[in-house]
């Protein structure tokens, strides 16, 4: 059976792209899934170094889709996660390099060897985001709460619906304390401005910074919450449509929890 | 809970409600822009479906889209130079 290949996208840059597709990929190559991850950002490659493989590469995806090595050259396994493997960026090439007809054929052939491949976009809708979605069955869109992220997914999802994709979303870096102070977005807000289904809501976690300044996967880090977050997100796609979205709360929200059960909002 | 009585008594509203209003009000008027190119391809369009009745003045017609608070109209301004007689067929 032919795998998937996802699209993880944003339009706005920094809302945490790289870090949720290399770890929903590592937690699917947890579950037991043969899994690649394709960093399609030509230019600005950042999967490598946060995935803790930038020593090991040799050839990128530029590479194979010009037909300069094969596929099985340009992955790279991961050493602590069986079933993981990365095809890094070209840093040196520029963006129009690719052509969508040369990324497509690639895509179809990763979707042979891996029952996941995972295209991470470049922040923008321009000719590199293009590229990244042409092969794409499945899109996840990524935002944070803020006014900006929340427009800029808005427009990504409108070009997504235009090349038949209906995206799921993941809101990242919720702060619950601050949620309940007024100050943040909550995720129903951002749900109901961008009316689309929810795949997962991730809380901001200082794990992260830290799992990326070491490279090691933050799914890996079992005290890590966003870790755990991503780790359900990933059993949703895998079939577990059902598993609960669990939502982000702080610990001092003990009154939350009692007002809830007396029935006050 | 002691939130809610606190914001009560301090009339501080949140800025997330206001970035939440903020939000929905200006992807709706995102949505409303309508690209040169489209706009086009429109005013060609309706050219080609009134020319099969009136015979009108290309050069002076104009196609906006306008803009109020509360509501949006596409407005299509053309002189008619004569109406075309239909061929009994």
């Amino acid at each position: 059976m032919e795998g998937k290949v996802i699209v993880v996208t944003s339009g706005k840059g920094g809302v945490g792209k790289t870090t949720a597709t290399s770890s929903i990929g590592a937690a699917l190559a947890l579950e037991g899934k043969r899994v690649a991850i394709v960093d399609m950002d030509i230019g600005l490659r950042n999967l490598d170094v946060v995935m803790g493989l930038e020593n090991r590469i040799v050839f990128n995806i530029v590479d194979v889709v010009l037909g300069k090595c094969k596929i099985s050259q340009a992955a790279i396994r991961d050493r602590r996660i069986e079933n993981l493997f990365l095809i890094p960026a070209s840093q040196s090439d520029n963006k129009d390099v690719l052509s969508s007809a040369g990324v497509e054929r690639v895509a179809n052939e990763l979707r042979k060897e891996f029952d996941y491949v995972i295209m991470d976009s470049p922040a923008g809708i321009e000719r590199g985001f293009q590229n990244a979605v042409v092969g794409a069955n499945e899109a996840i869109v990524i935002c944070t709460p803020d006014v900006s992220s929340v427009r800029d997914a808005d427009r990504v999802i409108g070009i997504l619906y235009s090349r038949s994709l209906t995206p799921k979303l993941v809101v990242n870096r919720i702060e619950p304390a601050r949620v309940e102070r007024g100050e943040m977005l909550s995720y129903e807000d951002v749900l109901e401005v961008l009316s689309i289904e929810l795949l997962g809501l991730v809380p901001m976690d200082e794990h992260v910074l830290i799992s990326s300044n070491t490279g090691t996967p933050l799914v890996l880090q079992n005290d890590s919450k966003a870790g755990h977050a991503f780790k359900r997100i990933a059993r949703r796609l895998n079939g577990e449509a059902d598993l609960p979205i669990e939502v982000p709360t702080h610990k001092n929200s003990m009154w939350k929890k009692i007002s809830k059960t007396l029935g006050f909002k | 809970m002691f939130n809610a009585l606190f914001k009560r008594f301090t009339s501080h509203k949140p800025s997330r409600n206001t970035a939440k209003k903020r939000l929905q009000f200006s992807l709706i008027y995102d949505k409303l822009e309508v690209n040169d190119t489209t706009l086009t391809d429109l005013q060609n369009d309706i050219v080609a479906v009134i020319s099969k009745y009136f015979e009108i003045d290309k050069d002076a017609l104009e196609l906006k889209v306008k803009r109020d608070d509360d509501v949006s109209a596409l407005v299509f301004n053309t002189p008619i130079l004569q109406v075309k007689r239909k061929r009994a067929s």
